[in-house]
């Protein structure tokens, strides 16, 4: 399809590289989002508002030092770096891992805000009402908790694959720039922009960013209003 | 039968409470803030007792010395909540069968349970979509269908429509009368309480006052107090005997160690059958005393009985009359100077057919 539109191979490997850590990301993401979100929205404990600041770090750091510390702490002269590699001889830097690394990080807070939002706004008196009628936690969490704080769950999910999709400095930090195996969408057109007589080039790939963002979006958007109307 | 020694504190005042409810439906009365709901909760195992222990049929849910505290999914305890509580995201049928487990042996069946709660219609809606009745419906009913031991009610005259807090009444007596599970009611209504059931516990700051029949409660001066600003409903089993179309008049009668009272009731937008039990309801104030039966008066029920008791309340006396069953008859502290009423005396109760309500 894409050929069809004139995009060259690099290109198309920009946006298909783009929607595949966007997908890895969103896979690891939103798991780890639903077990922390709940906790967060259930739980008071010491030291809540610490980890509060902690998550939500990389929304308002630079990307670029969040690449920067990602690399300090992943890299391969970093003791975990070195470990890994020791072990399983695995780098990390500079791999399409660290790209889905990366975006995980920048794209965590959004995720973990909304679904966490979305569990404070479910009365946990319905919860309550789950287990007298013999459910347990696994399944009140899943056939309650999860289906009333699905609208903000689904919001947030779209907003940190929107996100993960348009990262980045935490990306070329800590992943670089490399074609074919870390260079996403925006690094592709970054690159074309440093090239004079591209721009054709560049808002070609631009317009394709836009379209994908805009397609995720009317998307939520459209499920989200459905599933008000569908509870009424 | 549940036994519950609980000590649970709370902002201003522990709830304390030692004592073992037995079968049919117990109503547990008292003023707002006084503990009740969180009796309810310590039992259901939403809110933990700093220590004492709670047994349902000999089987132990909660007991501090021993470190058991069974969650609330293992206590096999059916509590209908004031607010419902139904799954906004599942149809009326869903919610019904949240609960039902696939190995126990339910008393009741899911097609019993939705015929007997008139829930037929309502299957596939949402709860946003149905009735505040249907609602209370669906809670209980969804209850019914975990196959609890107990069924405890919170608040379920709470409505704000006064209409729809009579609507539940009729359906909680058929549970009972049908189901036959032990149902702890919490309300702070006496006169839809008393409707249910004459078996009161009475609660105030976190005490229990009393419990025992209605009758023997209003007694003690304390109690009476805090039955006071209410309106006491007298509220008795009966059986329809004959029903007379023409008039418009049922004929209910009741029985009991060779002892007959017979009344007559006006209620002409339901048939009754014969031989069905109902339960009949007549409010204290509207029942007279008379010291001889009267002739020549409209008034066609006139039962005779002795007062067994006279309690000052509120400026009134509560008279009890034995005529078989209990009685309690308010009347003014002139009227019983007037006629010379007192414990032992000799009276006609006297009640128009049209003061009574059915239930059944």
């Amino acid at each position: 399809m894409f050929e069809l539109m004139g995009f060259n191979e690099a290109e198309i490997d920009a946006i298909m590289l783009s929607l595949k850590v966007a997908v890895y990301c969103t896979l690891i993401s939103l798991p780890l989002a639903l077990w922390l979100g709940y906790f967060m929205a259930r739980r008071n404990f010491f030291g809540k508002p610490l980890l509060e600041s902690i998550i939500h770090l990389p929304l308002v750091m630079p990307p670029v030092t969040t690449g920067y510390l990602l690399l300090v702490l992943l890299g391969s002269r970093s003791v975990v770096g070195q470990w890994l590699y020791a072990t399983f001889g695995i780098r990390l830097a500079f791999s399409f891992e660290a790209a889905v690394i990366a975006s995980v990080f920048v794209s965590f807070p959004l995720i973990v805000r909304s679904v966490r939002t979305a569990m404070e706004m479910v009365d946990s008196g319905f919860e309550e009402a789950s287990r007298m009628l013999g459910a347990g936690k696994w399944r009140t969490f899943f056939s309650v908790t999860v289906p009333l704080a699905l609208p903000g769950i689904v919001s947030g999910t779209v907003l940190s694959f929107a996100r993960s999709l348009g990262e980045f400095g935490a990306t070329i930090t800590f992943a670089g720039n490399i074609a074919g195996e870390t260079q996403t969408l925006p690094l592709a057109i970054y690159a074309y922009m440093q090239i004079p007589g591209k721009e054709n080039e560049t808002i070609r790939l631009v317009m394709v960013s836009v379209a994908i963002s805009f397609l995720a979006m009317v998307i939520s958007e459209w499920y989200v209003k459905k599933m008000k109307h569908d509870r009424g | 039968m549940t036994e519950v020694s609980i000590l649970l504190p709370r902002k201003n005042f522990d709830v304390a409470i030692n004592e073992a409810f037995t079968g049919g439906i117990t109503g547990i009365y008292g003023p707002s803030g006084s503990g009740k709901t969180s009796l309810l909760h310590a039992i259901a195992g939403l809110a933990h007792p700093a220590k004492g222990e709670i047994k349902i049929n000999g089987k132990t849910l909660f007991d501090s010395a021993e470190s058991i505290n069974l969650p609330p999914e293992k206590r096999n305890i059916g509590y209908v909540f004031q607010e419902g509580r139904l799954f906004p995201h599942m149809t009326v049928k869903k919610n019904l069968l949240y609960g039902i487990k696939k190995k126990a042996t339910c008393k009741v069946s899911f097609d019993e349970v939705v015929e007997m709660l008139n829930l037929g219609h309502v299957l596939s809606s949402k709860p946003s979509q149905i009735s505040g009745g249907e609602r209370q419906r669906t809670a209980l009913g969804r209850s019914l269908l975990s196959s609890p031991q107990i069924l405890l009610l919170d608040e379920p005259f709470s409505a704000v429509d006064t209409s729809l807090r009579q609507q539940i009444l009729p359906f909680i007596l058929r549970i009972q009368l049908k189901v036959k599970i032990p149902i702890l009611v919490v309300s702070h209504d006496l006169p839809d309480l008393l409707k249910l059931t004459d078996d009161l516990f009475i609660m105030k700051e976190g005490q229990c006052l009393g419990h025992g029949m209605y009758y023997q409660l209003i007694k003690d001066p304390e109690i009476s107090g805090i039955f006071a600003g209410n309106a006491l409903v007298n509220a008795i089993k009966m059986v329809v005997s004959k029903v007379i179309p023409n008039e418009g008049l049922t004929r209910l009668s009741w029985q009991k160690n060779g002892c007959e009272v017979n009344i007559k009731c006006e209620k002409s937008r339901k048939t009754y059958q014969k031989g069905q039990t109902v339960k009949i309801f007549i409010n204290a104030d509207d029942i007279a005393l008379s010291k001889f039966p009267l002739d020549h008066v409209t008034i066609q029920n006139q039962i005779q009985g002795t007062v067994t008791d006279i309690i000052q309340q509120d400026g009134n006396l509560l008279c009890i009359v034995d005529v078989g069953f209990r009685l309690v008859v308010e009347i003014t502290e002139n009227s019983q100077k007037r006629l010379d009423i007192s414990a032992g005396s000799a009276v006609w109760c006297l009640f128009k057919s049209a003061a009574i309500d059915v239930a059944g």
